[in-house]
């Protein structure tokens, strides 16, 4: 059981990091969302090393599952999932105001951008105040 | 008395988010909501300063079954630094205008992770505010809505997420290997943890924090964030945001890892230099104004790195004061940036004097306990870079204050349109507490050294 949960992780995360070097911004969302979740089965996992039986209703001389995994994965879940939402309305913002969700062209223009203010504040245009 | 941070901007932030925080009424409510908030954090501080820590345990459960809210001195610390910095921030935009419907409430929601952070005693609610406090900044980071903010927004929101979910995964880890979710007894079975795991997920923890702060090699998103975001929000992000950062280093570092953090101290090292010479470097080389301070406070994280590395009372301490000095420069220095007319000058000039840490300005208590624990360490490459990476900052701030109050502007001579003389006094006073700090700097430096004590066991 281990095994297939450690190796379960291992694939979402790694299918969310790959997907998180891609150009495509939506991509990249759908990356966090496979991250977020092995995060999740991560905790699961956690509370794996002791016994299977729900705590309640009890039963005399069987090992227990531990609740406060689960209701921490379920917290975690409930924010994963809101902040998948955010992320793709953000994204969705962004295509709005940019009509691309592309990484590149993205940045294009923020490396445009910073070169305009190099040349709109020239480094030889100080001239001290007492001179005026 | 605990819950009451936490519970005015809470209900506060619910309240407002139904109402248009573009209308005067509702921004001016929000920033008497924080200012309550402040004061009952203020209030907190002062009890738990003279009183001893305090704590409470949600729904009357015994301890170590219900979550525990606790507050000591460290904890306090941040609290009342954090929720001062968003009181400045928001005051500063009501004072101008409010330009989007959520601003009031994303900030309220804000303050209410900030708090809860610093006040909560459970690694997992840890995350649980942590994770409220930076969605609210992911949306904030977007105010404004120009094509700038939205690609900012969407940089600091995937990049941040990612610190999270590690944040996350860290968690677990913890409580797997030992069994325990408050953060007293995680320190206490710490202990008994043998190497190889506990190591690990150190490192796992410094990473997430590591991306939350900007150090030298996860900070590639800061700049653009920082430079795309408008003024007030990037001052709420560096001056009350990156907080969470420093205070988590210091929280699970000092008090529930402190064999790990000794043994990273090498690591902790390098990465602080890195980070200075790299913001130094690289801040020298930016015209913008946002830019400079956006590289400039990837080189001030690595001296409250440096400081975690030196360790011990005389470290942490540093480290503590560093971090307040820190917010209250880039607050200053953020707000005062696009600010017109008189007096403005003056604040970025105070601003600037404390970043390099020279005399009357509060940088240079921060500076100088950073030397003395470095001293205290005998360390001699420390002292002397710390030294390096002032001289460097004098050059960097001094630079652009030069480029941007003594260019005259062929076509900016005609009609310079002075910021509303609110707004400027409000810089002027944080830049009187600068000063004030720096010339009476004995409540800091008690402090720091109390909240220090928490780390160190020492009696608080």
């Amino acid at each position: 059981m281990t095994l297939v949960l450690s190796l379960g992780v291992a694939v979402l995360f790694g299918a969310g990091a790959y997907l998180l070097l891609k150009q495509d911004l939506v991509r990249v969302v759908a990356g966090m969302v496979l991250i977020s979740n092995a995060a999740n089965l991560f905790i699961m996992s956690a509370g794996l090393s002791d016994g299977s039986e729900p705590i309640y209703p009890l039963v005399q001389g069987e090992k227990v599952s531990d609740p406060l995994v689960q209701a921490m994965t379920l917290t975690a879940i409930v924010i994963s999932f809101g902040v998948a939402a955010l992320l793709l309305s953000i994204v969705y913002r962004v295509y709005l105001s940019h009509r691309t969700v592309d990484i590149e062209s993205l940045s294009d223009e923020e490396e445009r951008l910073s070169e305009a203010e190099e040349i709109a504040q020239p480094l030889t245009a100080v001239v001290p105040a007492s001179e005026e | 008395m605990l819950v009451l941070p936490l519970a005015i901007t809470w209900i506060g932030a619910v309240a407002l988010a139904l109402m248009d925080g573009r209308r005067t009424r509702v921004g001016v409510s929000a920033v008497l909501c924080v200012g309550a908030s402040f004061a009952a954090t203020l209030w907190l501080a002062i009890d738990v300063l003279t009183n001893g820590p305090r704590r409470s345990v949600a729904g009357g459960w015994e301890a170590g079954v219900g979550i525990v809210l606790r507050a000591d001195a460290l904890g306090v610390t941040f609290a009342v630094l954090s929720t001062g910095v968003v009181l400045v921030a928001l005051l500063f935009e009501v004072l101008a205008r409010v330009r989007s419907r959520s601003f009031p409430a994303l900030t309220l929601f804000l303050v209410t992770g900030l708090n809860g952070v610093f006040l909560t005693g459970d690694a997992f609610n840890f995350y649980v505010f942590f994770e409220i406090a930076m969605i609210s900044a992911y949306i904030l980071t977007s105010y404004g809505e120009e094509r700038r903010q939205f690609r900012a927004a969407a940089i600091f929101a995937i990049v941040n997420l990612l610190g999270s979910v590690l944040f996350l995964i860290s968690i677990a880890a913890l409580y797997h290997i030992t069994g325990r979710l408050d953060m007293e007894g995680i320190a206490s079975r710490m202990a008994t943890v043998s190497g190889q795991s506990a190591i690990l997920t150190s490192a796992l923890i410094f990473v997430a924090f590591g991306i939350k702060l900007g150090l030298f090699p996860f900070h590639f998103w800061l700049a653009s964030v920082y430079t795309g975001t408008r003024p007030t929000v990037a001052a709420i992000l560096s001056g009350a945001l990156a907080n969470i950062g420093s205070y988590g280093l210091l929280r699970f570092g000092g008090e529930m890892l402190p064999r790990e953090l000794d043994q990273a101290a090498p690591a902790l090292f390098v990465l602080g230099t890195l980070s200075i010479i790299y913001g130094a470097i690289q801040a020298l080389s930016r015209r913008s104004i946002a830019e400079v301070l956006a590289y400039s406070s990837i080189g001030q994280i690595g001296y409250i790195l440096l400081a975690l590395g030196i360790g011990g009372q005389a470290g942490f301490a540093a480290a503590i004061l560093f971090a307040i000095v820190n917010s209250m420069n880039k607050t200053l220095l953020f707000l005062s940036e696009n600010l017109r007319g008189w007096l403005v000058g003056a604040t970025f000039v105070i601003g600037a004097f404390s970043v390099t840490g020279l005399p009357p300005a509060a940088g240079f208590i921060a500076k100088a306990s950073l030397f003395r624990a470095s001293i205290e360490d005998g360390n001699v490459a420390l002292v002397a870079l710390i030294f390096a990476g002032g001289v460097l900052s004098f050059v960097y701030m001094f630079q652009i204050y030069q480029r941007r109050f003594w260019v005259v502007h062929p076509d900016q001579n005609a009609a310079v349109v002075a910021s509303p003389i609110q707004q400027r006094l409000l810089m002027l006073f944080i830049g009187i507490l600068v000063i004030l700090f720096g010339v009476w700097p004995e409540p800091l430096l008690r402090l720091s050294d109390r909240a220090a004590a928490v780390l160190t066991g020492g009696s608080t």
